[in-house]
Formats: structure tokens, C-alpha cells, sequence
């Protein structure tokens, strides 16, 4: 398998590219991943749970995996010939327990 | 009675309290040292840049004039202390406020925006429209008793060039 290649589009989560107007549409684009922690991560996080406060090891993770669902999203909005994505949302759930999926979705327009 | 026996009593006692106690104290102790810390760096970014002009609208009128945009985002993983949790247990008998929910609650919500104004500087953006600020519960531990252990927010908004 080749490396995935980093995906450069424009986003944003208003209406519009500001600066730039849409000259068409080309409907949904998603993008997810699932994740669950590394058993030593857990173990530490676990440590930090006697203090309390943020859980760094989580808040990386879940950047990390954030911003993978982003690069598929943009990977499945490139294949269709988009420049850009509007209206981007995040959501983010509990599948099982220990695992968690991020997935994010946006309309794939091209602007010009 | 005897000294020792009484002793052993309140050793009885307290021993499984010891713990709780023990991480309610630093819990508190540590998550209040978090805000102080927090409003230093938000005076210290205010002095530095002027702060930026935060909307969660998605304003015409700023969007009209822009030059670029990006897409900013940015999360933050927080818990309460173990021991926070055996007596917000307790407390949850008789309902009422949760204090120490508030306190990590508030912590997290004000250091993932900071942190997005943050990341907005350093992108060079001077305005930031549409934020939005979402609050989910991650559930990492396999039993399912401790899923309220912790909580995500999610910060994301669109950064404005000039």
C-alpha cells in the first residue's frame, strides 16, 4: 500500500469560501475513522485520572484521528473534481465500548 | 474502651476513605491551579494580540471583505478526579449542583477556545466566524461503569485573512 498523500482543499464551515465565490455543487462528501487507545496510553491516562485535568494522551489521539477523517473527506471531495468544501461538521459517537468514531462531512463545491 | 481498639475502628474506617480523599483534595487542589493558569494565558494573549473578534455567526459583512479563509479546529480530552467522582456519587443522592463537574466543565470549554484562538494567530487570521463548541462523552475504558470518566470538546470555527 503507498502512502496516503496529504490533500491540500479549501475549508470551511460557513456557507461559502470567504473571498471566493461557489461556482457549482457536488453534493455530500464524508469521511470517518474509528479509533481505540493503546493499552499503555490507557494505563497512563488512568494515572492522570487521580488529579483529574486534561487527558493528553486522549486529546492527541483524537486530534491524530480528527484530522485522518479530514484527509478522507478531502481524498473522497479531490476524486470528484472539488477545490474546495463548505459547510463542514463534525460529529463524534461512542461505537463500542472502547473505541470511538470521528466522522465529518461538508458539500464539495468548486470555487473559483 | 480501649485506645487501640478505637483505633482500629477509625483505621477501619478511614482506610477505604483514604484514597478518595486523598485524590479529592489533589484533584481540586491541581484543577484550580488549571484555571489560574488559564487566566493568566488568556490576560497575556489579550495583551499580546487585542483578542480577536469571535463570532459562532457566520456574518456576511466580515466574510464579504476576506481575502482567505481556514478551517480551524481543535479538541480537548478532561475527567474529573477519581475521587471527585466517588463523591459527586454521593452527592448525586440527593441531587443538587456538581461542583466539581462545574469547575472541569468550565476549565475545558475556555481552554479548547483559547487554544483556537491560538491556532488562529499562528495562521494569521484576524477575525473567526461560525464557532461552534461541541461537547461529547468518550467512553475508552472497557467497563462501562466508568464512561462519564471523560469528556471531549470540540472547538471549530472558520479563520478570516484580511
Amino acid at each position: 500500500m503507498e502512502p496516503p498523500q496529504a490533500i491540500s482543499l479549501m475549508l470551511s464551515n460557513v456557507e461559502t469560501i470567504p473571498g471566493h465565490s461557489v461556482v457549482s455543487s457536488l453534493g455530500l462528501v464524508t469521511g470517518s475513522t474509528v479509533r481505540a487507545k493503546h493499552i499503555g496510553k490507557d494505563i497512563f491516562a488512568g494515572l492522570k485520572n487521580i488529579v483529574g485535568g486534561e487527558l493528553k494522551a486522549y486529546t492527541e489521539l483524537l486530534n491524530e484521528s480528527r484530522n485522518e477523517a479530514l484527509q478522507r473527506m478531502m481524498a473522497d471531495a479531490n476524486s470528484r473534481g472539488a477545490n474546495a468544501i463548505v459547510n463542514v461538521r463534525f460529529a463524534t459517537s461512542n461505537v463500542a465500548a472502547g473505541a470511538s468514531e470521528l466522522f465529518c462531512y461538508g458539500t464539495a463545491v468548486v470555487v473559483q | 474502651m480501649d485506645l487501640t481498639v478505637i483505633l482500629f475502628i477509625l483505621l477501619g474506617l478511614g482506610g477505604p476513605l483514604a484514597f478518595p480523599v486523598f485524590s479529592w483534595a489533589i484533584g481540586r487542589w491541581y484543577q484550580g491551579t488549571l484555571l489560574n493558569a488559564l487566566n493568566e494565558q488568556e490576560k497575556q494573549q489579550n495583551a499580546a494580540f487585542g483578542g480577536h473578534l469571535i463570532g459562532s455567526t457566520s456574518s456576511k459583512m466580515t466574510t464579504l471583505s476576506a481575502q482567505s479563509s481556514v478551517l480551524l479546529h481543535t479538541s480537548i480530552v478532561v475527567g474529573p478526579s477519581m475521587g471527585q467522582m466517588f463523591f459527586m456519587w454521593f452527592k448525586s443522592i440527593f441531587g443538587g449542583r456538581l461542583h466539581s463537574y462545574d469547575v472541569i466543565i468550565e476549565y475545558g470549554r475556555r481552554e479548547v477556545t483559547r487554544r483556537l484562538q491560538e491556532q488562529a494567530t499562528h495562521l494569521g487570521c484576524s477575525s473567526i466566524v461560525n464557532l461552534r463548541i461541541e461537547t461529547s462523552t468518550i467512553s475508552f475504558a472497557k467497563n462501562s461503569k466508568s464512561n462519564t470518566s471523560s469528556m471531549e470538546f470540540l472547538a471549530f470555527a472558520t479563520g478570516i485573512r484580511n
